[in-house]
């Protein structure tokens, strides 16, 4: 399946929406959408997963680049991640540095 | 199986990782063992193009082979890279540090090493021969 990185941004949101397999040679698209998403001084960062089949190392990555970019401050968001997308989530601890949720609701985060 | 030769670039790691699948396929391994064979023998792979190949300005393919036996599967994986023992590299011990204090290296051979049953490495002459071994 095509990988696709979609930036949204929003008042103090970046949201990217991806879908498809995250590995060596699709991880730089999602960088530079972190990126984008970085320049704008987000509050949090959100990331859609639930149509994501598969993420390798190169992905992981990218979310150690986008916590180092964008701050310790700046939260990150893992939203309905796959079962084993969610395996090496845990398996390599980022669960413990990120908020994992089935679906995402600004006006709760906000809140 | 038959196995297969491909260039020791980036584009190739989509063959490897479907033809690691189809034989996981043939094996019967479950959905959760095809993922993690997959992503072990993708997460070398990649260091192979990426560390053995391109870093080091060497040009090369990789063979990629399936052998089944009643009790497990076993993928080989020969490159004429520079020498590279993922078994000698140190597991990353900042696992539980917050993402901000991590290290950027050493999470795919952490993954492979612990995504399958058994993980060798072998230095034959010129060649790095990487063995991935899964029980059916």
């Amino acid at each position: 399946m095509e990988f696709n990185a979609i930036l949204e941004t929003a008042e103090n949101t970046a949201k990217i929406i991806l879908s498809g397999e995250l590995k060596a040679s699709t991880a730089p698209t999602f960088k530079t959408e972190v990126e984008k998403a970085a320049a704008t001084n987000p509050q949090r960062l959100v990331l859609v997963m639930k149509d994501l089949s598969y993420m390798a190392s190169a992905g992981l990555r990218v979310l150690i680049f986008a916590k180092q970019k964008m701050g310790a401050n700046v939260d990150i968001y893992i939203i309905a991640p796959q079962e084993m997308v969610m395996d090496t989530i845990k398996k390599t601890g980022f669960h413990h540095s990120v908020k994992i949720m089935d679906e995402y609701d600004n006006d709760k985060v906000e809140a | 199986m038959e196995s297969i030769i491909v260039s020791g670039n980036l584009e190739s790691l989509d063959v490897i990782s479907d033809y690691v699948t189809t034989a996981a396929e043939k094996a019967n391994l479950d959905s959760k063992k095809t993922y993690k064979l997959r992503l072990a023998v993708d997460e070398i792979a990649t260091n192979i193009v990426i560390h053995g190949y391109q870093e080091a300005e060497i040009k090369g393919e990789i063979l990629c082979k399936a052998e089944f036996s009643d009790t497990s599967l076993k993928i080989h994986l020969e490159d004429s890279g520079m020498q590279y023992d993922a078994t000698q590299k140190e597991q990353p011990d900042d696992l539980y540090k917050p993402l901000e204090e991590r290290n950027i290296g050493g999470l795919g051979i952490y993954l492979a090493i612990n995504g399958v049953d058994k993980y060798i490495y072998e230095r034959h002459g010129n060649s790095n021969l990487n063995i991935f071994i899964v029980n059916r």
